[in-house]
């Protein structure tokens, strides 16, 4: 099956290189010796234009089983990142992710991150994943504010 | 080259002069520039000097007398040419032998000589053409290699995207982005430090080209103007 996966994986690396969203980056990654490993994505998501997340290029992992595209990828920002829908491992909860809600297996890997974009600035408070990031972002709005600037400034852009 | 065609050209003016030199109407002071221009006049100017020069020896009143009778007399023209002739004509032949065989010497000399050159030429010509058709063997390769996979000077087609949208542009695949640097400055009216090229979420440097990212057609590379 896993001939599946990786032939669709190849396919969407290639509609990527023609053409992606501008400041977002998806490329699978490159082992040490130098074999390209479709299964692994190592992504870019620039903070939209116009809000608090403007100037950071959020750095997340797609990670896709064998069962793809029938089931989602896994999506990861870093340990910790600061967002109401990030569970603290960094793995992104969103409806499109979720095998069971959302998923549909002709969604892209572009979909998938603008999907993440749009939810950096639009998180579900319905669907909370971390304490902290959902508690400041119903509690305290100026803080949260705060703490999303802050981050920003934490992932500038690499070029 | 140039040198030993010039010198070949003798060895012709030979057998088309020579009929000419025989004549004594030759013998003017012209002998020097003739040398100069023949070796075959040369002897032949020189047989002719030492013919002149017995006839004054040998009879010095019969010149003036010659030039006299010339005015008046015709028939007495070609008498002291005889007497001259007779004396001269052994010195002559004997000159003669001797610049003949300098001259069938001289003759063999260049004959090999332009053999030689001939040769030369020859086997410069075939280098030559060896050549060209090592350069049009080459070439054809060069092209058919060309056509099979895209190497030396071959284009790509990239789009070039920036905040406002996308553009295609076609460039050499050994070339580096700066001329696209430089366009986007001009067009963005900013500094050409303020441009960032990005393919990949990688940085592109200036002293980088398509081939050395490994691009491909239709590859998108990223503008970034970064504010100063």
């Amino acid at each position: 099956m896993s001939g599946i996966a990786r032939g669709r994986l190849a396919e969407e690396r290639k509609s990527w290189r023609k053409n992606h969203p501008h400041g977002f980056v998806a490329k699978p990654e490159t082992l040490p010796d130098g074999t390209i490993n479709l299964m692994v994505w190592h992504c870019t998501i620039p903070g939209k234009q116009g809000t608090d997340w403007e100037g950071g290029y959020y750095p997340l992992t797609m990670i896709f089983s064998e069962d793809y595209p029938s089931k989602p990828p896994k999506c990861k920002f870093p340990q910790a990142f600061f967002h109401p829908n990030v569970y603290p491992s960094g793995t992104v909860c969103l409806s499109i992710l979720n095998e069971d809600s959302g998923w549909r297996p002709a969604i892209t890997v572009k979909q998938i991150l603008i999907g993440i974009q749009d939810l950096l600035d639009q998180p579900n408070p319905a669907d909370p994943a971390q304490t902290e990031g959902y508690h400041l972002f119903i509690q305290d709005a100026a803080e949260y504010k705060k703490r999303v600037k802050h981050q920003a400034k934490q992932y500038p852009s690499l070029v | 080259m140039v040198d030993e065609t010039e010198e070949l050209e003798p060895l012709f003016d030979y057998s088309r002069v020579q009929p000419k030199i025989i004549c004594l109407d030759d013998d003017d002071d012209d002998d020097d520039v003739v040398c100069v221009v023949t070796k075959k006049r040369k002897k032949n100017s020189q047989s002719q000097h030492v013919e002149n020069g017995n006839e004054k020896k040998t009879n010095v009143e019969a010149v003036p007398v010659t030039s006299v009778v010339d005015l008046e007399d015709d028939d007495w023209l070609p008498s002291p040419p005889k007497v001259t002739s007779k004396k001269a004509q052994k010195k002559k032949t004997d000159e003669e032998d001797s610049t003949l065989k300098n001259l069938r010497l001289k003759k063999r000399e260049l004959a090999s000589f332009a053999e030689s050159a001939k040769k030369l030429l020859k086997s410069v010509e075939d280098s030559v053409e060896m050549d060209n058709l090592n350069l049009l063997h080459t070439s054809k390769d060069d092209i058919s290699e060309k056509t099979s996979k895209p190497y030396e000077r071959a284009k790509i087609l990239i789009s070039v995207q920036d905040k406002e949208g996308t553009k295609q542009i076609r460039m050499f695949m050994d070339d580096n982005f700066e001329r696209i640097i430089k366009t986007y400055a001009e067009k963005m009216k900013c500094d050409l430090k303020q441009i960032v090229l990005s393919f990949d979420g990688d940085k592109i440097s200036s002293s980088e080209t398509p081939a050395s990212l490994g691009m491909e057609d239709d590859d998108m590379i990223e503008i970034h103007v970064k504010s100063s």
